[in-house]
């Protein structure tokens, strides 16, 4: 065959394709294995009742290339305003507490567990990950993460290797990740255990400025993180898929929060002193992960567990159940359910003793503290023409701090010091 | 028209989200994939798809004798009338001979006499090949719409795009009866889609296709379009360390040289794919720039 | 060490298990579907992961936990 008759092969053999089965001769693209940029959108309020609300919306591209080279990319941006919970416990009078800039005052009336309602935060999130075959039975993936808020900023790099077994039917990976994350909250950091100022003790502006400044750090710390995964994924039979990996986390450098304090009680229970909080710089932690899904006949069953344990002593519990109801061959429902459990750190002190010493490490975060927490949900979905999905999503989180057995003093033993946080989450997806 | 059989053999399946119907046919299992939770409709095409791809069968199969085939096989000298199905084939298998210079010719089936690839070492006698060569030449037959006229000893065989063709005749007719519904026929590995399916999903299905560690199975994902695989990797010769594909040239009457074990095309449509994966294996180590250069997706297994 | 003694374990006996499970490539239908890949509905898993590791102390497992934010 002659060059320039090869590349007319292909337009007369249409033609002749087209005479054949008499279908019109429309110029057709011919079919490639690349699929077009599939993209994923969703808008997340979360709402806790007289804390934190946030919106997070979050915009996702991907692109099969062809012969499974695919690029993902996602951008997130969410806005957060309100109130948190500042560690400090609540008293039978009225507190004042110093903003964490240093500027001004809030006050928490009696009774009432301590907010700092400052938090306005916008954090803008990128992600990128690029996934492609190596070689036979093998897969490469590596991506990038960037997360920037006004104080803080964490970059992490990450990759991946897998290989399939046995027909696909196993795999085997293992990836790392390195993150750097920057702190450099305003009005500075606090010195660990530093005592807050208030400005009712100083005579003058001057003299209280300078005394908070005497509790702050200049300039930015940060922290490493290097997480280790290793995966393994087996097809069952042919409704069922398992996953079981096992996470180790290493994190090294600034684990304190700046925001945090802790209260100093006399044997009434009565707040002589506010401290800021202190963590360990450095923490290592386990995970182990397992997953099954399991195809029902209109519908998926997907249950999850993670144990997590560290060298701070909280180790964690989670179940994670999602089932899915195909309701017709275009909708489905998806109830999911979700319970969370997990011990106190060994630093962990709901409030510190005025007669005691100061301990090396304290924090008084009931994120750190002893608890159990549960979701339930409901998530509503339609499949739209060429692969376009719509679904509605609302959650409803609560968490249940507990005491791990600190005697309550005094007054202490009538007021809320565990108070339950109850949120709401709705999210509309859109995917095309 | 040829003898239809009574009862259609079909097996139909709920598959989670869509019908599978199953048969035989053309020595292969055949299967249809249906987007639709209708139980009546998925048998009513898989009847459709059955009876149509037995019809083709039966039809064009060298196997049978009464058929079109053997009755236009045996008309050498005097010729034998034509309906219009059986035309417009020929002027397909006339426009590929033109395309491929020669090289693809549908009555080049005449060499099986002499080369039995059943993966033993006896090669035929060269005197034997030599005698079939007067018998090969798609150039010395004569058609129109209503007739065809061959030379005495020739012989048609319209395996080499009967099952591609099939498949799209029956893609065709399960399209004109559910127009909006997307359906996947698969005829052992010749694939045809009517359309995209709903939710942008693909149709996932394994085919056989040996690679070159000899292993078979793959699972592939097809949105549209058609796919067709040519080649057998378990037919061929072997002597004194060279191995004879199956793959013949009718010009000389012997095995391209360096041919792939199989080609694997996507293309528009199941039997231009399946063309072009034929084309392609008989352009022996030039298989890939001939794809390439088609600018069609292929996969080759060497 | 324990734990991981453990899963030594466990990854060998799932190792040597492999050969009698598992499908054929042409029963992966099922499987094949986008709500049966484990990284289904990834923007719910994301956004669930971001909120629980901003409220409780144990974070990652299916992904990497590492990569954080100041999240309060």
């Amino acid at each position: 065959m002659q060059l320039n008759q090869r590349n007319n092969i292909i337009g007369a053999l249409t033609a002749a394709t087209c005479s054949l089965l008499g279908t019109p001769a429309i110029a057709q693209e011919s079919p490639s294995t690349a699929e077009p940029w599939q993209f994923d959108t969703a808008i997340l309020y979360y709402g806790e009742s007289e804390r934190v609300t946030a919106v997070e919306g979050v915009f996702s591209a991907s692109k099969d290339f062809g012969n499974e080279h695919i690029f993902s990319g996602k951008i997130t941006i969410d806005g957060l305003t309100g109130a948190s919970a500042t560690g400090a416990v609540a008293q039978p009078s009225a507190q004042t507490f110093t903003r964490p800039s240093g500027k001004g005052e809030y006050q928490i009336a009696a009774g009432e567990t301590p907010l700092d309602d400052t938090f306005r935060d916008t954090r803008i999130q990128l992600n990128g990950q690029w996934t492609q075959p190596l070689w036979q039975d093998y897969r490469v993936s590596s991506g990038v993460h960037l997360s920037k808020e006004y104080d803080y900023l964490s970059m992490a790099v990450n990759a991946n290797l897998a290989r399939d077994f046995n027909q696909r039917n196993t795999t085997v990976s293992a990836g790392l990740s390195y993150a750097f994350d920057s702190i450099d909250p305003e009005g500075g950091r606090p010195v660990a255990f530093a005592s807050m100022p208030l400005r009712s003790d100083y005579a003058t502006d001057q003299a209280f400025d300078d005394a908070f400044d005497a509790t702050r750090l200049s300039g930015s710390d940060d922290k490493n993180t290097l997480d280790l995964m290793l995966g393994l994924t087996q097809v069952i039979n042919r409704r069922t898929i398992m996953q079981l990996n096992y996470g180790l986390s290493v994190v090294d450098g600034y684990m304190t929060d700046p925001f945090k304090m802790l209260s100093v009680v006399n044997p009434q229970g009565l707040t002589q002193d506010l401290l800021y909080e202190n963590r360990p710089d450095s923490r290592t932690r386990h995970n182990v992960f397992w997953q099954t899904k399991y195809a029902l006949d209109s519908g998926v069953a997907d249950l999850s567990y993670r144990f997590t344990t560290d060298d701070w002593d909280i180790d964690s519990h989670t179940l994670d159940s999602r089932l899915r109801f195909n309701l017709t061959q275009d909708s489905y429902i998806q109830p999911h359910f979700r319970y969370y459990q997990q011990s106190a750190a060994d630093f962990y002190r709901p409030y510190l003793m005025a007669a005691e010493g100061l301990p090396q490490f304290a924090s008084a975060d009931y994120r750190v503290g002893e608890m159990t927490a549960f979701t339930l949900g409901l998530k509503y979905g339609m499949l739209l023409d060429d692969g376009k999905e719509l679904s509605f999503r609302i959650e409803y989180y609560q968490q249940n701090p507990k005491n791990p057995g600190f005697a309550e003093p005094g007054v202490l033993q009538d007021l809320d010091l565990y108070p339950s946080v109850k949120a709401v989450m709705a999210q509309v997806s859109y995917r095309f | 028209m040829s003898q239809t059989p009574d009862l259609p053999e079909i097996e139909l399946s709920w598959q989670g989200d869509h019908y599978c119907g199953r048969f035989s046919a053309m020595a292969s299992p055949c299967e249809l994939l249906i987007d639709s939770n209708d139980r009546k409709l998925a048998e009513h095409l898989t009847t459709l798809a059955f009876y149509e791809a037995k019809r083709i069968e039966h039809k064009y199969s060298r196997y049978l004798t009464g058929n079109t085939c053997h009755r236009i096989n045996h008309s050498a000298g005097k010729g034998a009338a034509l309906d219009e199905e059986t035309y417009k084939l020929l002027c397909f298998a006339d426009s590929c001979f033109s395309l491929s210079d020669g090289l693809f010719d549908i009555t080049s089936g005449v060499l099986r006499r002499a080369w039995k690839f059943d993966g033993s070492d006896r090669l035929p006698a060269p005197q034997q090949v030599k005698s079939l060569l007067p018998l090969i030449g798609w150039q010395k037959i004569e058609f129109d719409a209503n007739r065809i006229l061959m030379p005495e000893g020739f012989e048609l065989d319209f395996g080499g795009i009967g099952k591609e063709y099939a498949v799209d005749a029956v893609a065709k007719k399960c399209a004109e009866l559910v127009p909006h519904c997307s359906m996947l026929v698969n005829f052992g590995g010749d694939i045809q889609v009517t359309r995209a399916r709903r939710n942008k999903q693909c149709w996932h299905i394994g085919i056989e296709n040996p690679d070159s560690d000899g292993r078979a199975n793959r699972l592939l994902r097809i949105a549209h379009g058609g796919l067709a695989t040519s080649g057998d990797a378990r037919r061929f010769l072997y002597k004194d360390g060279v191995r004879y594909s199956h793959i013949l040239n009718p010009k000389t009457g012997y095995p391209v040289s360096h041919a792939p074990r199989s080609v694997t095309v996507a293309s528009e449509h199941c039997v231009q794919a399946g063309i072009l994966a034929t084309l392609a294996l008989l352009q022996g180590k030039n298989a890939e720039s001939f794809l390439t250069q088609q600018g069609v997706t292929h996969w080759i297994y060497r | 060490m324990k734990l991981r003694r453990l899963l030594v374990i466990v990854l060998t006996l799932s190792l040597s298990a492999c050969a009698s499970v598992g499908v054929k490539p042409w029963e992966r239908d099922l499987l094949a579907k986008d709500e049966m890949s484990l990284n289904a509905d990834p923007l719910d898993l994301a956004l669930d992961d971001h909120i629980y590791f901003s409220k409780e102390a144990a974070s990652g497992g299916r992904a990497f936990a590492g990569g954080g934010c100041g999240c309060n």
